[in-house]
């Protein structure tokens, strides 16, 4: 086109003059990647914290609060008291059993 | 679309970029620079989403130009004008070769229609799309532009030739 030649001439000029133009560089924009790693490491420690929580841990033993009172014969046929502590009873008696004693 | 192939488009564009975003700043170097690091950081942190990346320069353009409307807004510069706006013919000698002065005694949208149809090599079509603006305006902005920039190169080299 005839009619646009003098502008194209006009813009090839002005295209020309601009490759003395000094470009910026192009920018580099790093990822954040540190974003992905706060909530993995925030992850990892609950997990750690969660194992060490679940640790069995040992059963402590139950206080010896059942202590059996036993009247014994001994080799002199003396009586005497044996005390024994433990955290069960083999047999149980009941303090008033006595009483259904038939006489 | 993902960061890299974003990175890349920016990359494949930066030159052209940084020319249309001077030439949207009136031509002024470090409003440029600053224009165009908003427009990339709005780009790589999704706040401007291309969809089709064939449009790829339009779309990077028309960030680079409202960039920039803003950009002169906050620093006092841009001036608010009807669109039909003629810039008054103030009698100053400009060199045929400033090929910067002569388009900016053009209208606003007339000097960027011109600048992305002769300079950058857009259609009107595209040209439209960059501006947001209709097609038929597109072209009387086009049209008005050239009868216009051709009077005041023509005017240029009279002056110059007599002139002198």
């Amino acid at each position: 086109m005839e009619d646009n030649a003098e502008l194209k001439r006009f813009f090839e000029n002005m295209k020309e003059q601009d490759q003395q133009l000094e470009i910026p560089p192009y920018p580099s924009y790093k990822t954040k990647k540190i974003n992905f790693w706060i909530p993995a490491g925030i992850a990892a420690s609950l997990a750690l914290l969660g194992l060490i929580m679940n640790e069995p841990q040992p059963i402590p033993e139950a206080p010896k609060e059942v202590l059996i009172i036993t009247l014994q014969e001994g080799e002199n046929n003396e009586q005497e008291f044996v005390i024994e502590e433990t955290t069960y009873l083999d047999v149980w008696e009941s303090p008033t059993a006595s009483l259904l004693t038939d006489y | 679309m993902n960061r890299q192939q974003l990175d890349h488009i920016l990359q494949t564009y930066h030159r052209d970029a940084y020319i249309w975003a001077r030439q949207c700043c009136s031509f002024e170097d470090e409003l440029a620079k600053d224009v165009l690091q908003q427009v990339y950081l709005k780009i790589l942190e999704g706040k401007a989403k291309l969809k089709n990346i064939d449009k790829a320069k339009t779309w990077l353009f028309s960030i680079i130009r409202y960039t920039s409307i803003d950009q002169l807004r906050a620093s006092g510069k841009l001036v608010c004008l009807e669109e039909s706006y003629e810039v008054p013919d103030v009698q100053e000698e400009i060199d045929h070769t400033d090929y910067q002065g002569l388009i900016k005694k053009l209208p606003k949208m007339q000097q960027e229609v011109l600048l992305m149809v002769f300079y950058h090599q857009m259609t009107i079509e595209q040209s439209a799309e960059v501006l947001q603006i209709g097609l038929g305006t597109a072209r009387t902005h086009y049209d008005r532009g050239k009868k216009k920039l051709k009077e005041i190169i023509t005017k240029t080299q009279t002056q110059e030739h007599y002139g002198r």
